[in-house]
């Protein structure tokens, strides 16, 4: 296998297996993932229903990375790719801010947010990217062929 | 391009509808109405346990804690009830009472940047000590100084120290503002 279609293949594999454990992870116990989200302070409003929805939204955009077709696969890495600008964003606000909370990124009790925790989101961004960039349909090298006439 | 779209905004659609179908039949869900954001003690910092390298939390004779407020570079928390806020309370003192919301301990946070000492007092020493202790927490520099005044503010007063009056327009509002009566000069 080309390096064009073992990279593509690693990277859907490694985030569509983050996402299902961090989507899993955030399911134990919502009520404490609600107050992980309102430490932010970003949004605490909002906490409760994001607590609701994220870790479905993470659970759905890993199985389809790993599972579904291609066509599919690249609009759960388009998905995938917003929803780790929004965590790098959320992060690095924390982290600049120089707030002293646990990140919530693999449910209660994910360790402090630091430099790493931006890298990590960082390269996940970069990975969806890479994803949206190279996970597409093979074009034939060939030119179309025209229809014949006599 | 559009297709990818469509696609991407209808798998998301569908994770926020089952997730929103999901917590709302199991019973330990999160129930929307009745969650209460972390408040000023509440906030859960990293770990739990005192950061390496941060000094902890003094506490001070209000004299001594007096000195301190001619630097410029020194905040004063003033954790009692808003009620008590506005009857007196220390010049230049903000307000985040521990009810306060995370948001209002946030703000406290930006307020205190590039500042290097804290003091909080409230009725006595220990209420005070748990917004200090939390600040800790949450503020991650060493050469931030944080430190409570014995006794709170009836020792404060007791001491003859500089304090001022008036209605506290912000006490209700979540992000801490100094008080609207702040002295234009220092506590001496």
């Amino acid at each position: 296998m080309s390096p064009g279609v073992v990279l593509p293949l690693l990277v859907r594999l490694v985030l569509g297996a983050l996402l299902l454990l961090a989507g899993t992870l955030k399911l134990r116990d919502p009520t404490a993932f609600a107050t992980e989200i309102a430490n932010y302070q970003l949004l605490p409003a909002g906490a409760p229903v994001l607590a609701a929805i994220l870790p479905a939204i993470e659970l759905i955009l890993g199985a389809g990375l790993i599972v579904l077709p291609r066509a599919w696969r690249r609009s759960a890495a388009g998905a995938a790719l917003a929803l780790f600008v929004v965590f790098t964003a959320a992060v690095g606000s924390v982290y600049f801010r120089g707030i002293n909370i646990d990140c919530g990124c693999f449910g209660t009790g994910g360790g402090p947010i630091g430099w790493l925790t931006l890298v990590r989101n960082l390269s996940l961004t970069a990975g969806a990217v890479i994803l949206l960039r190279f996970d597409r349909p093979a074009t034939s090298a060939a030119p179309p062929v025209g229809r014949l006439s006599g | 391009m559009t297709l990818i779209l469509m696609r991407a905004l209808g798998l998301v659609g569908a994770g926020a509808l089952l997730g929103l179908l999901v917590n709302g039949v199991r019973p330990d869900g999160v129930r929307f109405a009745r969650f209460a954001a972390p408040s000023a003690c509440t906030v859960t910092a990293a770990g739990g346990e005192q950061a390496p390298g941060l000094a902890p939390v003094e506490t001070l004779a209000p004299r001594e804690a007096a000195g301190l407020c001619g630097d410029a570079a020194t905040v004063i928390a003033d954790v009692r009830p808003a009620a008590d806020f506005a009857e007196g309370h220390v010049s230049g003192a903000i307000h985040l009472p521990c009810t306060a919301s995370g948001q209002a301990a946030s703000a406290a946070v930006d307020l205190v940047a590039g500042r290097r000492t804290l003091i909080v007092y409230g009725e006595g020493t220990e209420d005070a000590r748990r917004v200090a202790e939390e600040m800790r927490q949450r503020i991650r520099r060493p050469d931030l100084r944080i430190v409570v005044v014995t006794g709170g503010f009836g020792a404060w007063n007791q001491a003859g120290l500089a304090c001022s009056s008036g209605p506290c327009a912000t006490c209700a509002a979540s992000p801490p503002a100094a008080s609207a009566t702040r002295a234009p000069a220092s506590v001496p």
